[in-house]
């Protein structure tokens, strides 16, 4: 059964700062006082300037709760872009701002500081509208990506059923709400009646592993980075009793840590979950079963229930068939309705009708798995050859060079990598093996060494910034 | 050279901070460069730098410039 709501399960919040408890009676309290004052905010599309912390949480489900849209914004946002995106959509407020509001606004009081909008006019979003997630825009300016309330529901039941989420689970906010890994991991146990402890610190903070052993915390959500950092943490699940759940995503985590953190759970009866997505599918598209991963590595796993895979071969036919490579189509109650890069476009209904291009290239396997082999537009030009700049990076990794973490962009008619404390001998070494690999001159890759990949907030390589350094 | 002044070196370098940033009274998520991705380049830093080996408990109690002092002159660290 869909819920009708977030708060409907019985969800419960901890506040690790306050050791604020939350339950179920009390957290539809706060959410309903916060979605009260929204009752003094004009019609339209509400922004939520959102930190790791209780005050977003309750912002964002009372907008919810409300059917008012929101669009999650990260707090730590500068100004100038805030600015911006306020001009091109007019929110009717912009929840979590404090400091001097821009022209048109006025200082406000919902669930803390807003600016609300002074004019009553304004677009009136589309009433299947609830959450809108910032990424990137191909200007360079942030676009959002639309999901309707019944999106948002549906991908947060499916995750909870193929996780096995129920009431006993505790899950920490080791990700920001705003990005939509670290919403759906709010939303999918409070829908199931689950505790979602609010922490700020991350898993490089000892606050963040206090509240594991204080909340007996039972499962950690990372994406490929953090994956990294509980290696070099020499993470060992022994120590903490009670997390026996990790899931990853946001990218695909390379084999060998797939293999090692998979072990680390066995060997204490626990389990890892491998899953892909994409913020237009409201994240989730696929799991793997935890029973499943040891055979089937390097799989992103098989459609969430009640979605389905699909292959677009390149002549343009679509297919089931097994080991057909061609672009990944996602079916499923999940998907975006579409993008909104003005305040026109927010009044927009369903576009996509349930089928996102996801971009990814892949294919099925005679399970029904999926495996991607790289994205569509992620193509540099070496010499006028074209080379796919995934399989170029998978290319070092299955390379025996002892490489630290790569990442290609295009430059002209070269393709720079750059990779983490690697010394000139390796990255002559690097270069030669691309250009013997690929049939290319070796002249072509421009192999640098940087002391660490820059990230987005959401932890994947920024790709972005490195095309601008190359 | 001070063993102040080299981990201060250290800091701006992997953190890619402002030399003219208040280092040596820092803390960790005082600023957005000193996040959790941030902390593990400069722990990684760090060991290369002064050439040690920090244990699972020292990475997670880092948590500013000064405990990164003492947990160098613990471990016997030289400029």
């Amino acid at each position: 059964m869909t819920a009708r709501g977030l708060l409907d399960g019985g969800g419960r919040l901890v506040d690790a700062v306050s050791g604020e408890v939350f339950e179920p009676e009390e957290l539809r309290a706060r959410v309903g006082a916060v979605a009260a004052e929204l009752a003094d905010v004009p019609p339209g599309v509400l922004f939520a300037r959102t930190d790791v912390d209780v005050a977003s949480v309750l912002r964002y489900l009372a907008a919810f709760e409300a059917h008012r849209a929101v669009a999650l914004l990260d707090a730590g946002q500068d100004r100038e872009v805030l600015l911006e995106l306020v001009a091109r959509f007019r929110p009717a407020a912009v929840l979590g701002a404090d400091g001097d509001a821009p022209e048109g606004y006025r200082g406000g009081v919902v669930g803390g500081p807003a600016w609300v909008r002074e004019s009553a006019d304004g677009v009136t979003p589309h009433p299947d509208l609830a959450v809108l997630l910032p990424t990137s825009g191909s200007t360079g300016n942030p676009k959002f990506v639309r999901l309707s309330r019944s999106a948002v529901l549906a991908n947060a039941e499916a995750i909870a059923d193929v996780l096995g989420i129920d009431a006993a689970e505790v899950a920490p906010t080791s990700l920001p709400l705003h990005y939509s890994y670290g919403m759906s991991v709010l939303n999918s146990h409070l829908v199931r009646g689950a505790t979602v402890v609010v922490e700020g610190s991350g898993v490089m903070g000892r606050p963040f592993w206090t509240a594991v052993e204080e909340y007996k915390i039972t499962s950690l959500a990372g994406v490929p980075y953090h994956y990294e950092m509980l290696k070099r943490l020499k993470f060992d699940p022994a120590k903490y009793p009670s997390l026996r759940t990790i899931t990853q995503a946001g990218g695909k985590l390379r084999d060998d840590l797939v293999v090692l953190f998979n072990d680390k759970m066995l060997a204490v009866g626990g389990r890892m979950f491998v899953m892909y997505g994409q913020t237009e599918a409201g994240p989730r598209m696929s799991t793997i079963p935890a029973e499943r991963l040891a055979d089937k590595i390097g799989s992103a796993g098989p459609a969430l229930p009640g979605g389905a895979f699909v292959i677009r071969a390149e002549d343009g036919t679509e297919t089931t068939e097994p080991d057909v490579v061609g672009e990944v189509l996602y079916r499923g109650p999940n998907v975006m309705m579409g993008y909104a890069e003005s305040e026109a476009e927010l009044a927009e209904g369903d576009t996509r009708h349930g089928e996102l291009e996801t971009g990814d290239l892949g294919r099925l396997d005679s399970d029904g798995y999926l495996h991607l082999t790289g994205r569509l537009k992620r193509i540099g030009k070496v010499f006028g050859n074209r080379v796919n700049l995934d399989d170029l990076e998978q290319l070092l990794r299955g390379s025996g060079l002892d490489l630290g973490a790569a990442a290609a962009v295009p430059a002209g008619d070269k393709v720079v990598v750059w990779v983490e404390d690697c010394a000139a001998d390796t990255r002559k070494a690097a270069a030669r093996t691309l250009a013997e690999k690929l049939h290319l001159h070796v002249s072509g890759f421009d192999v640098r060494d940087i002391d660490a990949l820059p990230l987005l907030p959401s932890g994947k390589i920024d790709y972005r910034s490195l095309e601008g350094r190359a | 050279m001070a063993l102040n002044d080299k981990l201060r070196d250290v800091f701006v370098e992997a953190l890619g901070i402002d030399a003219s940033v208040d280092v040596e009274n820092l803390k960790y998520r005082d600023i957005e460069e000193w996040d959790s991705v941030g902390h593990m380049a400069l722990v990684a830093a760090i060991e290369d730098e002064f050439d040690v080996e920090f244990a699972t408990d020292q990475v997670i109690d880092m948590s500013s410039f000064k405990v990164a002092v003492d947990m160098l002159e613990g471990l016997g660290a030289k400029a």
